[in-house]
């Protein structure tokens, strides 16, 4: 009977991010969610907890105010969460987050499998699950899209540009799931109602060892421009010709 | 003063959201065009326990506050009013009557089937001859033993043709005037009743609306609601809570109006430029937004103090009036932004301003609304 912990991140909702007057991103209006792949994990690990007994719960690391988060995860069907909360986290990097989920987990934390998404759906730098697998000295397999599970033995399924690659290993196992993996539950209204209601233990930054600084310094984060140059070719012989050449020009067809 | 939802009021509002996506988006221009009740939308929305939300756990509802219910309400109208009103004249006319004027074994028997949205309620007041006047009704009840005979014939009952369990409106005594009233539950395998005439509407076109024709209807005595000559008093309730789930289905409606006007305004473009470009433009859209914000406030401000067990008939009425105007004012705007375009089918504004109009008419018109209004203020 597995413990299974997921870890998810609590994001800015991209579909509410303005770009401000000067280019830079304006998240003054914009609403937070659950990672993307976050909720894969999150289904999964209810999932594998479902089949196989055992348990399923959440960590994340945030700032204290981002309890709605803590609901909306629980809603999902896991029964308790660990929460990471500082007013001092904001913009932490994957490995300063890595070494703050390792040292809650070796406080301990009991687990046999962790499930992260593949990458978050505002960085997506992919390096938080790959970093706490190594903390914590467990092997990990990225990019997995089926799991089975048979007592202390598991074998992932894991997407390649090469192909598909089918992995067997022994708990404890840290995995990072693509989409294709399962369809996140929508949470029923009482699942939402009750996850208040669930247990949540919370970390501070005074229970855990300090963490690196930063090593990166962000100059700034702009929104992505499109530059079209407009250019009228004629529907006609040489006007398509002149289209060809133009692309070929510009390096677009080879 | 907070303007503040719960986080538990944000996640319904947006698991609604995206129940409407998934399940209701897909589907809501065919079942307008077809008039098919979306049976499998209802089903689905109570398996996820929408259809009793603010009832008590023990009924089988979901234990919301009434303000959590009609975000839902708004969440949901906004991809489909039809199915929006469906899930709000069960929740508010159907169930509420039950749990508000229901006895004990009342409550246990009807609703949790009614809150799991196995079973479909509906609200049979309007007559032929009496709409705004309820008291011209004419259906009668008359007890013979243990059974109530109803003979009458009621119109206009939304989910007419596909309930389970009606509350009806007939006179026990004429000769008492108001008082003289009363309610019951009539399941619809009862003998006698019968579904009459089956309306092909303007808008809402996948809500369900006929006639119900009592005769010689027999009844349990054990399904009178609330005693007799309770009638007039549990309507006249109905309608004040049922009116903040129509401001809400308006505010949802108007809201979609709007983000389909924002869109097209940016993308359409005449003289060179996005016709979102346009001053005359842009002030639509900032009345609608302007508007659209007053009445979602309204709408909460009564829910919020229907929950906190203060009067709130007038400020539903307003909630009422003033949702359903501005909705019917900017969903024709909507389509005036979508020019030509708008006036096609298969564009959402063009049903959407069809769908509008309802909303100044049922659960009392926006007359009705102001008289309730001018009584309190004149008082
Ligand atoms: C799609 C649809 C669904 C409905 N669903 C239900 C339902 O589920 N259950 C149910 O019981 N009923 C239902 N109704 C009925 C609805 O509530 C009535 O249509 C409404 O109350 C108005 O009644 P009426 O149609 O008889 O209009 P009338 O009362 O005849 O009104 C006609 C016009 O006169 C105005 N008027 C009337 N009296 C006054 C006055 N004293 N002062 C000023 N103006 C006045 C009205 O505002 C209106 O403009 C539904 C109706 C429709 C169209």
């Amino acid at each position: 009977m597995p413990d299974i912990l997921c870890c998810y991140k609590w994001v800015a909702d991209e579909a509410y991010i303005r770009s401000g007057s000067g280019g830079d991103l304006d998240l003054s209006m914009a609403d937070y969610k659950i990672s993307d792949y976050d909720k894969n994990a999150i289904e999964e690990a209810v999932l594998l907890a479902e089949q196989h007994g055992g348990t399923a719960a959440v960590i994340t690391v945030g700032l204290p105010d981002d309890t709605k988060g803590i609901k909306d995860a629980l809603s999902r069907g896991p029964e308790k969460a660990y929460f990471i909360n500082d007013p001092a986290f904001v913009d932490l990097e994957p490995a300063q987050t890595a070494s703050l989920l390792a040292a809650a987990i070796a406080s301990p934390i009991p687990y046999d499998i962790i499930i992260c998404g593949e990458g978050s759906s505002d960085l997506y730098a992919q390096q938080v699950g790959p970093r706490l697998a190594e903390k914590l000295g467990i092997p990990c397999l990225c990019y997995v899209q089926k799991v089975e599970l048979n007592g202390s033995e598991l074998i992932a399924h894991r997407k390649s540009d090469e192909g598909l690659e089918v992995v067997k290993v022994s708990l404890p196992v840290l995995l990072t799931v693509v989409p294709d993996i399962n369809n996140p539950r929508l949470p029923g209204l009482r699942d939402t109602l009750a996850a208040g209601k669930k247990p949540v233990v919370e970390f501070t930054a005074e229970d855990l060892p300090s963490i690196d600084t930063a090593a990166l310094a962000t100059t700034a984060t702009k929104a992505a421009t499109i530059k079209r140059n407009s250019r009228l070719f004629d529907a006609d012989a040489a006007g398509i010709e002149e289209l060809v050449q133009e692309l070929k020009n510009s390096g677009a067809i080879a | 003063m907070d303007f503040k939802l719960t986080e538990e009021q944000e996640l319904v509002k947006q698991n609604m959201r995206e129940f409407a996506q998934k399940y209701v988006d897909p589907i809501a221009a065919e079942i307008d065009e077809s008039g098919r009740f979306p049976a499998e939308v209802v089903a689905k929305l109570g398996e996820m326990g929408y259809m009793g939300m603010p009832y008590p756990v023990q009924y089988g509802g979901a234990g919301t506050d009434y303000l959590t219910y009609a975000l839902a309400v708004e969440e949901l109208s906004k991809s489909c009013a039809a199915t929006g009103f469906t899930m709000s004249v069960h929740t508010s006319l159907a169930l509420g009557p039950i749990n508000n004027f229901g006895s004990e074994e009342q409550k246990k028997k009807f609703l949790p089937p009614l809150c799991q949205g196995k079973h479909l309620g509906a609200f049979a007041l309007t007559e032929p001859g009496a709409g705004t006047d309820v008291s011209a009704a004419t259906t009668t009840a008359v007890l013979d033993g243990d059974e109530y005979v109803l003979n009458g014939t009621k119109t206009f009952t939304s989910n007419g043709p596909v309930a389970d369990t009606f509350v009806t409106f007939a006179w026990t005594d004429k000769s008492a005037g108001s008082k003289g009233m009363s309610a019951f539950i009539v399941p619809k395998d009862a003998s006698g009743l019968r579904v009459g005439e089956h309306f092909m509407k303007m808008g809402i076109r996948a809500s369900q609306t006929s006639e119900i024709i009592f005769k010689d209807c027999r009844i349990p005595k054990a399904n009178l609601l609330g005693g007799e000559g309770s009638g007039m008093k549990i309507a006249m309730n109905c309608f004040d809570h049922g009116r903040i789930g129509i401001a809400a289905q308006a505010v949802g409606i108007a809201q979609a109006a709007m983000e389909e006007s924002i869109a097209y305004a940016k993308e359409r473009v005449q003289f060179g430029k996005p016709i979102s470009k346009q001053q005359a433009v842009q002030w639509w859209i900032a009345d609608m937004a302007t508007d659209i914000d007053c009445a979602r406030f309204l709408y909460m401000r009564a829910a919020w103090l229907k929950d906190q067990g203060l009067p709130f008939t007038k400020e539903a009425s307003m909630a009422k009036v003033f949702g359903a105007e501005m909705c019917m004012k900017h969903s024709i705007k909507a389509v005036q932004i979508h020019g030509g375009y708008g006036y096609i089918k298969g564009q959402k504004v063009e049903r959407l301003m069809r769908d509008a109009k309802i909303t100044e008419i049922y659960e009392g018109t926006s007359e009705a609304q102001r008289m309730v209004i001018a009584n309190n203020m004149l008082r």
